[in-house]
């Protein structure tokens, strides 16, 4: 239940807007001139926004698409990103965005034809270029997909460069728009795992690894390409074995031949987020493992970031190939 | 105060504009006045957990009152603050308490309280003006100490923590005129389990927040017993913190004994967080 939405002045009219508010008849509405006199001002705690976060509808002016960080890639040579929503229903603790806003409040900016302009312009600027569009860094690309319809939207105009390819990386267990339509070849369903232990206690309100494995297992009969990401990897005790498990498990439910391909990343925080994250939940365990500083990143030790890589690496290349597995560092 | 003073305690602190407005408060949460000669009368309760000023009319006192009450009750940062007060309305019912959501002021400037409890109670905008206005068509609330309120606690703590409400007393239906003193106690007092219902939802915030920010303990006892520098403060701090999840004081202070300085204190913290491993079926 949203208790509170605020809808900026200049798009209360907008038909998204309209679409959007019919969902939430019970909400109380209020106008504001700009996102930004609710979203990240000084003074908020994002903790307890978090608990009872409230939805902002606005218009996004301008960063559309942006470069994905470096490292941020799965083999393509361009790789680019774009959100039409800033924060995220669910609320893992590894999280960046805990750290990066301090508002919990969603923004959804609902004038989704700009973000058509502004992809069509930068494929036409890299033309020659193979690339990849991400959905959702800065929320989950689908969690939201009953409110929003971005997915939906966004779909078609994907569907005309079928050399460029999108993903939508999520935890959801979202099936709509995929289930109703036919596969498209150059869509990523990319989804974030880990195994059930961690996860049940490091992401909050998102739906079970099982429950992920079956609509990942659900799409792929479909036809839909599928991405894996084990991202971040969570360092502890049995984690061999833990990893072990979850890798097996899913390699032995999904048909291989619709994975598109597998990433791992390491647990990585910028110095100042992780002493704004620790400030927010200074006993979360997550903490508690062996976290150093290194040249103003907070993150496990090389050599036990090295190690869990090599190891899911080797598992994974004895079901899929080796072009088919990437190394994330952003 | 000294730290263990403040340990599992929630801290509340209240700016009322009229003395009428405070009686049912002052008498629910059991405040007395602490001193005759204080610049605006100070009200707390025993525990020193509920503290409350009479702010009397307007911008200026209302901000004025709040930082004198922050200053002379050394409100710690985990604070919930109140103002609660009558208000006129073109909107709803008389004698009902509302919460507000959106402030005005004269000047235009809008601010937006942040997260709110769940409640049942009816949420509204207040405009805050400099001089009482008899026009109240189309404004929800109307007062005249709010968003000088709302404006100083921000500063003092986050949005979160700062609840304006209103009680309904006056509108083009109820004429202020006929606004006694014994009313404005009957209109407060017959909402005073409202008001306490969002109170404890504050209380509860407060209290939260405070054993969230609380250093453990043994951070105490280890900065005692040995010098720190402000760096290696910051350093034990971050790593006690994250030792006092999984390790129990005897075994932390089992690892320190043998220290010589505060150097080796924060390696073998260190050492003993470098070689954790989380048992993830024990989380």
């Amino acid at each position: 239940m949203i208790e509170t939405i605020y809808i900026e002045k200049k798009i209360k009219n907008h038909p998204r807007t309209k679409f959007i508010l019919n969902k939430f008849k019970k909400s109380r509405l209020l106008e504001i001139d700009k996102y930004t006199e609710i979203f990240n001002k000084r003074s908020q705690n994002f903790r307890i926004q978090k608990a009872n976060p409230n939805l902002i509808l606005a218009h996004k002016n301008d960063g559309f698409v942006l470069p994905a960080p470096e490292g941020f890639g799965i083999g393509s040579s361009e790789n680019f990103y774009f959100s039409h929503m800033f924060n995220c229903i669910y609320d893992c603790r590894y999280c960046f965005l805990q750290g990066m806003f301090s508002s919990a409040n969603y923004v959804i900016f609902v004038n989704f034809e700009d973000f058509d302009i502004s992809i069509k312009n930068v494929i036409n600027k890299n033309i020659n270029s193979k690339i990849t569009f991400f959905s959702g860094y800065d929320c989950d690309s689908l969690a939201l997909e009953n409110v929003t319809g971005f997915a939906k939207h966004i779909l078609p105009l994907f569907k005309q460069y079928p050399e460029v390819d999108i993903e939508f990386r999520t935890k959801s267990i979202q099936r709509e728009p995929f289930m109703s339509i036919e596969p498209m070849k150059n869509v990523i369903m990319a989804y974030s795992l880990m195994p059930d232990l961690m996860s049940s206690s490091l992401d909050n309100k998102v739906p079970s690894i099982s429950k992920r494995i079956k609509v990942i297992s659900d799409l792929a009969s479909k036809g839909w390409k599928i991405g894996l990401r084990f991202d971040p990897l969570i360092y502890g005790q049995d984690w061999k074995f833990l990893y072990e498990n979850l890798l097996e498990k899913v390699y032995n439910s999904i048909p291989l031949e619709s994975i598109h391909s597998v990433s791992v990343g390491p647990l990585r925080f910028p110095k100042k987020m992780f002493k704004d994250i620790f400030k927010l939940y200074p006993k979360e365990p997550l903490f508690t493992g062996p976290l150093s500083n290194s040249k103003d990143i907070i993150s496990y030790d090389m050599k036990i970031e090295e190690e869990m890589s090599v190891f899911c690496k080797n598992l994974t290349l004895k079901y899929l190939d080796n072009s088919q597995f990437f190394r994330c560092f952003a | 105060m000294i730290k263990g003073d403040f340990l599992n305690k929630m801290s509340i602190r209240w700016v009322v504009a009229l003395k009428e407005e405070a009686k049912a408060i002052l008498d629910y949460y059991k405040m007395v006045l602490v001193n005759e000669k204080t610049l605006y009368p100070i009200y707390k309760n025993v525990e020193e957990t509920h503290w409350l000023t009479i702010s009397g009319i307007g911008r200026h006192n209302s901000a004025a009152s709040t930082s004198y009450l922050y200053t002379i009750s050394h409100a710690p940062k985990w604070t919930s603050w109140i103002n609660i007060g009558i208000a006129g309305s073109g909107k709803g019912d008389y004698g009902s308490v509302c919460l507000v959501d959106k402030i005005f002021n004269q000047n235009s400037n809008i601010t937006y309280p942040a997260t709110m409890p769940k409640s049942n109670l009816p949420k509204m905008s207040l405009v805050t003006t400099d001089m009482p206005i008899l026009d109240y068509s189309s404004k929800e609330l109307i007062d005249m100490e709010g968003s000088a309120f709302f404006d100083i606690a921000s500063k003092l703590t986050s949005k979160e923590f700062i609840c304006i409400m209103k009680i309904i007393s006056d509108g083009p239906r109820d004429d202020i005129k006929q606004l006694t003193k014994l009313k404005i106690i009957q209109l407060v007092r017959s909402n005073l389990s409202k008001i306490s219902e969002v109170v404890s939802y504050y209380e509860n915030l407060s209290e939260n927040e405070n054993q969230i920010i609380a250093k453990p303990d043994i951070f105490y006892k280890i900065s005692s017993n040995w010098h720190f520098s402000l760096t290696q403060f910051y350093q034990l701090e971050n790593l006690i913190r994250r030792l006092d999840v999984f390790c129990v004081n005897e075994d932390i202070m089992e690892l320190i004994k043998h220290c010589k300085n505060s150097s080796s204190v924060i390696n073998a913290l260190n050492s003993k967080i470098e070689n954790s491993k989380i048992d993830w079926s024990d989380v």
